[in-house]
């Protein structure tokens, strides 16, 4: 039963892992301009699709599972998808900057639906499977046997979630991101480029989904129809543990995954469900800031 | 009164009433959900009716369109509307999801054109609704030979099923237990999951503490190929009878041949499982046409527009009459013979397919003819 247990456990932490990076996305564009990106589960799925591509390609001459592992497409994914997140802020974002944050967030949706419904023409419907990390396989300890393939999950994530906090904190540009999103209008008065500082947000925010894709994409497959799912766990996540905080929202992201399955095995999987939306109303109507308050401003 | 030469007559009646010189174009709209989680049996739908008109037009002229009836009811509303605004459909290639199919039953019944369908919700066919054909044989018959295959082949005493909360998982769910009942087996085990739920291991521990002896899949293609892995992976390695999203050539893709040992699922059918050079052309020609493999309900949906087209070529010239000669003639189709049961049910036989762990083809391994009983 304990093998069983911890097995669970890793699943919730793994998941919890994906979900994280998803929501320090979100929460970073939130920080940057003040409004929701909800095209950021689809850029989840994009990441997915965007592996599986990758990973075709690589193997498509010679077959070598070495070249094709996604620890090799890790950097490729990240690079490329922050290039589109780039872009996504120039079309998206910039020319609607100084409209109301309600304008902002309908144009992400629509983008949203671009994203899917092009992957879904090039593509066709069928899912995907991207390539594991290292190795799909399995390590036994005992009686316990556990997914290499989570492991490496919740390994990568962790780092990625580790960078983006010491870039954050730690370094000069991680201070002009924060900066202009506290303050934009100071933040440029003292010669910060505040527009700049959002298009690197944005291709970060991005950059990180994508890479949630990846990891997602081996052991939960990809397809079009994915991106609202993601985007719903980050919502969740991000109003649990605060808006605008990154760390609430790791930490939320995680509790979200390991709530759901260890409500799932006690109970069910709609018992898991309702029980999170129970609490997400309970967070709503107790303490809307979040289970970690915002300490700057609130948001809109 | 001035007498024109003959000539005249002929060329002032042509010039006057040019539609009665050219053949009239008959128009049969695809509404079909392209995107949403059920886009991957939405697509199938939409190219096996392609492929059936586009192999009549050389002998009739029939203008098609299609379009996207994603996931919500009220987009399949606002396109089977929108067709009947643009003009006179003698017949409607209509959606699998079986929740818009309710909403747009009483407005095809209302307008009098028949829903041509591979949807597999059971309500659909018990609502008396005289314009819906359903070319896929709905859970009474799949779920029957589902149910048979355990209990009589497999020999199973304690069966355990994880199915969808959707209106086919509801609707497999009833229809599977029953039977099951039926044969003295109850489950021993019974979990519904939403199509999101990614991770099975919960439900796969609970299944496992429960002691089956066979695992009953009911779910759509990725759950299912979800389920499967998580299984094997998790060291389970007892028979699994899956719904029929497990026969489709996009879910098999999905898993690791040895994965697939064991595993076997119910259908109407496998055309790349068949071997009738029929089955075999149909198969060539849509792959060729649409770079992927066909399914079942590819082929059901294909045999479904070739019975209407039979019913255009036999002198059905409305909607009604179109409804006419389905609701009461026999069509012999590559997947099987067709004939409504009174309610709209035209497919009547199962399949059994299953996988032997060394190629993702699978094998028919068991045949299900007339299991309810319509042509006896």
């Amino acid at each position: 039963m304990l093998d069983i247990s911890l097995q669970i456990i890793l699943n919730g932490i793994s998941l919890g892992c994906a979900y994280a990076l998803i929501t320090l996305g979100f929460v970073l564009v939130i920080n940057a301009i003040g409004a929701v990106n909800f095209a950021q589960g689809d850029f989840v799925m994009a990441g997915g699709f965007l592996t599986v591509v990758l990973a075709e390609f690589m193997v498509a001459d010679n077959f070598n599972p070495i070249r094709a592992s996604g620890v090799i497409i890790l950097p490729l994914v990240l690079i490329s998808m922050a290039c589109f997140g780039f872009l996504f802020s120039m079309i998206a974002y910039k020319p609607l900057k100084n409209r109301p944050p309600v304008t902002v967030f309908i144009s992400t949706i629509a983008m949203g639906l671009i994203i899917q419904h092009s992957i879904n023409a090039g593509f066709g419907p069928e899912p995907q499977i991207g390539p594991a990390l290292i190795s799909s396989g399995t390590i036994t300890i005992g009686t316990l046997t556990i997914s290499k393939q989570q492991i490496s999950i919740i390994l990568s994530a962790s780092f990625l979630i580790l960078c983006v906090g010491f870039l954050m904190n730690k370094t000069q540009l991680g201070r002009k991101l924060r900066a202009a999103s506290q303050d934009s209008e100071m933040a440029e008065s003292i010669g910060i480029n505040g527009p700049q500082c959002i298009s690197i947000t944005f291709s970060l925010a991005i950059a990180l989904a994508g890479a949630a894709g990846l990891l997602l994409s081996n052991q939960f497959f990809v397809t079009t129809s994915d991106g609202g799912l993601y985007m719903l766990k980050a919502y969740i996540a991000v109003t649990l543990g605060g808006w605008g905080r990154l760390d609430g929202a790791v930490i939320a992201a995680l509790a979200v995954g390991l709530f759901e399955v260890i409500m799932a095995t006690l109970v069910s999987y709609v018992v898991a469900e309702a029980l999170l939306f129970a609490a997400l109303l309970l967070v709503l109507l107790f303490r809307p800031s979040g289970l970690f308050a915002e300490a700057i401003q609130r948001r809109t | 009164m001035i007498k024109l030469p003959k000539f005249l007559t002929i060329f002032a009646m042509i010039v006057l009433f040019p539609i009665s010189a050219e053949t009239k174009e008959t128009y049969i709209p695809i509404l079909v959900p392209i995107t949403g989680f059920l886009s991957l049996e939405g697509t199938a739908q939409r190219n096996g009716a392609i492929q059936a008109l586009d192999e009549a037009s050389s002998s009739l002229k029939i203008k098609y369109e299609v379009s996207d009836t994603s996931t919500s009811p009220e987009i399949a509303v606002t396109a089977l509307q929108r067709a009947l605004s643009r003009g006179k459909p003698v017949a409607i290639a209509a959606p699998i999801f079986g929740t818009q199919m309710l909403a747009m039953l009483p407005i095809a019944k209302r307008a009098g054109v028949p829903l041509i369908t591979v949807s597999g919700t059971a309500k659909l066919t018990e609502l008396d609704n005289p314009f819906i054909f359903r070319f896929f044989p709905g859970d009474a018959v799949v779920k029957v030979a589902h149910a048979r295959y355990v209990t009589e082949v497999l020999r199973a005493k304690r069966p355990a099923l994880l199915y969808q909360t959707t209106a086919y998982g509801q609707s497999g769910y009833s229809h599977l237990s029953k039977a099951l009942r039926k044969a003295g087996v109850p489950l021993v085990f019974e979990e519904a999951l939403a199509p999101s739920v990614k991770d099975m291991l919960p439900a796969l521990t609970k299944l496992r503490a429960s002691k089956p002896d066979v695992i009953l899949l009911h779910l759509h293609s990725t759950p299912t190929a979800l389920a499967i892995r998580q299984a094997r992976n998790s060291g389970i390695e007892l028979p699994i009878v899956a719904g029929s999203a497990m026969h489709q050539p996009s879910t098999a893709k999905l898993l690791k041949d040895h994965q697939l040992r064991g595993v076997c699922a119910e259908t109407a059918a496998s055309p790349i499982s068949e071997t009738h050079p029929k089955l075999i052309q149909f198969t060539t020609e849509y792959k060729k046409r649409f770079q992927t493999l066909p399914d079942a309900f590819a082929l059901a949906q294909y045999d479904g527009m070739n019975m209407v087209i039979t019913a255009l070529r036999s002198g059905a010239k409305t909607a009604m009459d179109i409804r006419n000669w389905l609701a009461t003639n026999t069509f012999n189709g590559l997947a099987m013979k067709y004939k409504s049961d009174g309610k709209g049910n035209m497919g009547h036989d199962a399949t059994i397919v299953c996988y032997d762990g060394t190629t993702k083809t699978p094998k028919i391994t068991k045949k299900y003819l007339n299991v309810d009983g319509t042509f006896n």
